[in-house]
């Protein structure tokens, strides 16, 4: 495929990002302290070293990966259904993977007693809970959309759904001993910064495969632009078609939910920006386009959150929300009525 | 020499399956044939399961019960992928996707040829400008497919199809919501296809006069049968009076080769006007529901007189006669008069 300048220059730009968030935080590190931290570490005080590999950089690689993860994972959604505010956080896969995340702490520690969720078992845990909790709200998401036509029909049930489902992790919530509770708040409280190298170890690989079954999925996306009924006619095989995007999904909402807590607004925002700024809607172009983006915007996302020149630091999620809920408003005053991709 | 059949239904019920496995069946017992080089009208009036027939030619929904033969081969025989190398579809759904471009839309079609990412080689870039160039759309390669008239949008639809590369192409109503010259411009296009690319193309339209004029082959719908056959042998065989049998307020035109509001009957005009005149004034009473006569001896006694004289026309009726100026007023006058009938 012809990379062409554009990818390029979106490339420096998250290369860009993603230094400038290594740079920021409430302690001050110099560009040349972090350089050298990075190629030369016996040279740096080793307070710094350990607050850019223990911090910083699992930071930072968290937020690429929440950022591309989510955002495909909307460019998906949108796309599968035809819905131009679709997203895992609007169609509550988000709320289905905290859901899978709340009954695997919930009754681990009642089960065993003791929070096993800081060991490398309980991340396991708890990504392989998400991926089900989301992947179960997909199945039901898709099973709707078969049923009902209308674009808004849907979306109103997936946020009646998901505020159902969020009421059930609240309930659970109540009946559960005090340990396991306190486990699952710290969690609720995930943030880009929370994740530990463990966690790492199990979200990378996960992104990651879902970022390739989301690439395989391309040709079958582009397919989908033009409805289901062309998509078969063209010999499209619906089955296969639609278990790669449901596993691909599952899979990014998924681990995203499960390390950082729920964000929302970057899946609906990320794959708009990207057909504007690349005006193609072929997925070969707009799966990396809104990749890179979606890096992009969360390392903004966590900079801002950081509120360069004070000590304090916001919610990622509240963040992404003033960000992205103009941009909702935005995107639908310009396509006028809900339909247009 | 035996011509080929390109699409054979031998004894084929049409329907669907509703969920509770009971299938309601739309039409019975139905025997089709079309043929390679043959441009296929299929007419019948709402509801009558027009497009069940067509989804089922298509692919969408196997038969009931019955055989339905593609290039002598049962339907089912084929793949999903080999099929649409045999046949393509147009459907009526409208796509409403920003950011893609007529040549982007047009080499979807490439799908069933394609590697697993979709990527067009120097022969599928080939056939599809070949194929917007058989639709007169050459020049609009990049223009977005939002952006352009609904007429221009349906050629792009059939180049889509066309780039599929089909021996069988299948539309649902691809002149629907078009004003005359795209519908005859599409049919033009498609009717070229059929003679001089071989094609077998099936379409439904409510475009009667179409039909009649262009069509190879005339599939007729009507409540308990499909008639098969050339416009000529449809229509003289009396069948399209059965067409629209239970609305006694039409009738069809034989020799128009249309439809008719059939209306009340007035009365009988005398009408005398000069040679230039008298076409457009004959037709024009003949509109307001009167017979028309020319000579005094045509009828046994007369409602209304018409006379043109130098001034206008003369309008006599019950011993009173008025002068009007223009065809308009005449039209008015004789309104007038006929209402105290």
């Amino acid at each position: 495929m012809r990379v062409s300048a554009e990818f390029i220059l979106l490339f420096l730009v998250m290369i860009l990002f993603f230094v400038l968030d290594l740079l920021s935080g409430s302690v001050h590190i110099t560009f040349s302290e972090s350089i050298k931290a990075i190629f030369q570490p016996s040279s740096v005080d080793p307070q710094i070293l350990s607050i850019i590999y223990q911090f910083r950089i699992p930071k930072a690689i968290t937020a690429v990966m929440a950022g591309a993860a989510l955002s495909v994972a909307g460019l998906q959604m949108q796309t599968v259904f035809r819905n131009p505010i679709a997203g895992p956080d609007i169609l509550g896969i988000s709320s289905g993977a905290s859901l899978g995340v709340a009954l695997f702490v919930l009754s681990a520690g009642w089960i065993f007693k003791s929070a096993l969720l800081f060991s490398a078992m309980g991340s396991w845990g708890i990504v392989i809970a998400a991926w089900l909790g989301a992947g179960c709200m997909m199945l039901l998401v898709v099973l709707i959309a078969s049923r009902l036509r209308d674009l808004m029909t849907v979306l109103i049930l997936g946020i009646l759904i998901s505020g159902a489902i969020l009421s059930v992790v609240s309930v659970l919530q109540y009946f559960s001993s005090e340990s396991s509770l306190k486990s699952f708040i710290v969690w609720t409280m995930g943030s880009l910064g929370s994740t530990t190298h463990d966690q790492l170890a199990v979200l990378v690989p996960s992104v990651l495969a879902g970022l390739v079954l989301s690439f395989l999925s391309a040709k079958f996306l582009d397919a989908f632009l033009l409805g289901e009924s062309y998509a078969k006619s063209m010999g499209m095989n619906l089955r296969m078609a639609y278990l790669l995007v449901f596993a691909s999904t599952s899979l990014l909402a998924g681990s995203i939910t499960a390390f950082c807590g729920p964000i929302g607004f970057v899946g609906i925002i990320v794959p708009h920006l990207a057909r504007k700024f690349f005006r193609s809607s072929l997925h070969v172009r707009l799966i990396p386009a809104t990749m890179m983006l979606g890096a992009v915007i969360m390392l903004t996302g966590d900079l801002l959150s950081q509120l360069p020149g004070s000590e304090l630091t916001l919610p990622i999620n509240s963040v992404t929300a003033l960000l992205g809920v103009p941009m909702v408003v935005w995107i639908i005053f310009r396509s006028k009525k809900i339909g247009a991709l | 020499m035996k011509e080929k059949i390109f699409v054979g239904c031998k004894g084929v019920s049409i329907g669907y399956h509703e969920r509770s496995s009971a299938s309601v069946v739309v039409k019975n017992n139905l025997t089709l044939n079309a043929f390679g080089g043959e441009m296929v009208c299929l007419l019948g009036g709402n509801g009558i399961g027009k497009s069940t027939l067509l989804k089922t030619i298509a692919g969408f929904q196997l038969p009931l019960s019955g055989e339905l033969l593609i290039h002598e081969k049962l339907v089912t025989d084929f793949s999903p992928d080999e099929l649409a190398k045999e046949m393509s579809f147009v459907s009526t759904d409208v796509i409403r996707v920003a950011n893609l471009t007529v040549r982007e839309m047009v080499g979807l079609g490439r799908f069933p040829y394609t590697n697993w990412f979709g990527q067009l080689d120097a022969e599928d870039h080939r056939i599809v400008e070949e194929a917007i160039h058989q639709v007169g759309l050459s020049g609009y390669e990049n223009r977005l497919i939002n952006r352009i008239s609904d007429g221009e949008r349906q050629r792009a639809m059939v180049a889509r199809a066309l780039a599929q590369d089909t021996g069988i192409m299948v539309l649902d109503e691809p002149t629907a919501f078009l004003d005359i010259s795209n519908k005859y411009e599409i049919v033009r296009i498609l009717h070229k296809l059929a003679w001089e690319h071989g094609k077998c193309i099936i379409f439904s339209t409510h475009d009667l006069n179409t039909a009649l004029s262009m069509a190879d082959r005339i599939w007729l719908m009507l409540d308990d049968r499909v008639i098969d056959g050339i416009p000529e042998e449809v229509a003289s065989g009396g069948y399209f009076e059965s067409l629209f049998s239970n609305n006694p307020n039409l009738f069809f035109d034989q020799e128009k080769c249309d439809f008719r509001v059939r209306k009340k009957k007035m009365g009988n005009i005398l009408l005398t006007a000069s040679a230039n005149d008298l076409m457009w004034a004959s037709k024009a009473l003949e509109r307001l529901g009167f017979e028309i006569a020319t000579v005094p001896g045509a009828f046994e006694s007369f409602s209304i007189a018409v006379e043109q004289n130098d001034k206008g026309w003369s309008v006599s009726h019950a011993g009173k006669s008025v002068q009007v100026d223009s065809l308009g007023e005449l039209c008015r006058e004789v309104k007038k008069i006929s209402l105290q009938f």
